[in-house]
């Protein structure tokens, strides 16, 4: 019936991924442990997404499943994209623009209100002259 | 009275009335939880975008300040949860082969191992309070431990550093929980019977979310604990 269509991982397939990702974890502390500059984000990202790919591939059995369900995830992964990418357009470039100016607007208003007030401008004409 | 035969299929107790079939409904129960699966995705990644603007800002702050956090606890905790990830999808395999007790173990050693998880987080959450590291305004590291001077990393936006790990790893956290207590309902319930090859959704779908909490913290466990 309905367990002829299902997909069952073998116990050995389990293991061995299991100890793939042990083995990719040491990977990754060893890694971060050595001195490598910029490149230690990249190759601790790198490994961190080898070894999610493994979990959603074989423990998730996403490999053998309704390929929608793959879609689904995939269509996450780009939406995750999608908001750190638009995100960091937005907070790498604050600044940017010359229209910038010290202080706030209510700042400003009041510097220019005790400008004024210093000089209060041209003196009215006397009325009979 | 006439031999009148109903093909009148006998429809098993676990399929509900508006599913034509055992296999529909566990297709539907599947890509239902890939659906909230992406969204747990997305909630973290609002998490992790915080995470990476505050990086990009303070590279140098978020890479001293987690000099603070124990990444041998941290390692411990990453094969803690690969191991936890082991026996949920060996649970679902004998669930598919109705072994029956076998399950049950499995079942029972994820929660052991969850819990182990979590006992690791309560002694890095009391060990980093004890030192005055908490998350948000009341930041105030001081005193030694393992050779480290606490108040020598109280430095401009070490605490948003802490404030960021505090609510990733606390939600995480929360996720786990709520991971012991599905798998607490399903070994009850697998120790009664009531999964076998034919039915077994519950498992299956409590193992994919156990599977995503594993797969969050496998990226926790670099950004703030390695790098």
């Amino acid at each position: 019936m309905a367990h002829a269509e299902h997909h069952v991982t073998p116990i050995k397939t389990l293991i061995q991924v299991f100890l793939a990702l042990i083995a990719l974890t040491v990977i990754t502390v060893v890694a971060a442990r050595m001195e490598l500059g910029p490149l230690n984000v990249p190759i601790a990202l790198t490994i961190a997404i080898v070894k999610a790919s493994f979990v959603v591939v074989i423990f998730m059995a996403l490999k053998n499943d309704n390929r929608m369900n793959a879609v689904i995830f995939l269509v996450g992964a780009v939406f995750v994209v999608v908001f750190l990418t638009l995100t960091l357009f937005d907070t790498a470039y604050r600044g940017d623009l010359p229209n910038t100016v010290k202080g706030t607007i209510m700042e400003e208003q009041a510097e220019a209100d005790a400008l004024k007030a210093r000089d209060p401008g041209p003196r009215p004409t006397p009325p009979n002259q | 009275m006439a031999e009148v035969s109903t093909v009148k299929a006998e429809r098993p107790e676990h399929l509900h009335h508006h599913f034509v079939s055992s296999e529909q409904q566990f297709d539907a129960a599947k890509m239902g939880m890939w659906l909230f699966l992406v969204t747990e995705i997305l909630l973290f990644s609002g998490m992790f975008v915080a995470y990476t603007v505050f990086r990009i800002w303070y590279p140098e702050v978020f890479s001293h300040s987690a000099e603070l956090l124990n990444w041998r606890l941290g390692g411990l905790n990453t094969i803690v949860l690969l191991a936890s990830s082991f026996t949920v999808a060996m649970g679902v395999h004998y669930a598919q082969t109705n072994e029956r007790k076998k399950l049950v173990r499995a079942l029972i050693l994820t929660i052991f191992f969850a819990s182990i998880f979590m006992v690791v987080k309560y002694f890095e959450y009391t060990g980093k309070f004890a030192h005055g590291v908490f998350p948000g305004i009341n930041f105030n590291p001081h005193g030694t431990a393992g050779g480290l001077d606490y108040a020598a990393y109280n430095i401009p936006f070490a605490a948003q550093f802490f404030s960021i790990y505090f609510v990733m790893t606390g939600i995480h956290g929360l996720h786990v929980l709520i991971g012991i207590g599905l798998f607490t309902w399903l070994v009850i319930r697998a120790n009664k019977g009531h999964f076998s090859s034919e039915y077994y959704t519950p498992v299956e779908i409590t193992g994919l979310y156990w599977h995503l909490v594993d797969i969050i913290w496998i990226f926790l466990f670099p950004l703030l604990y390695l790098i």
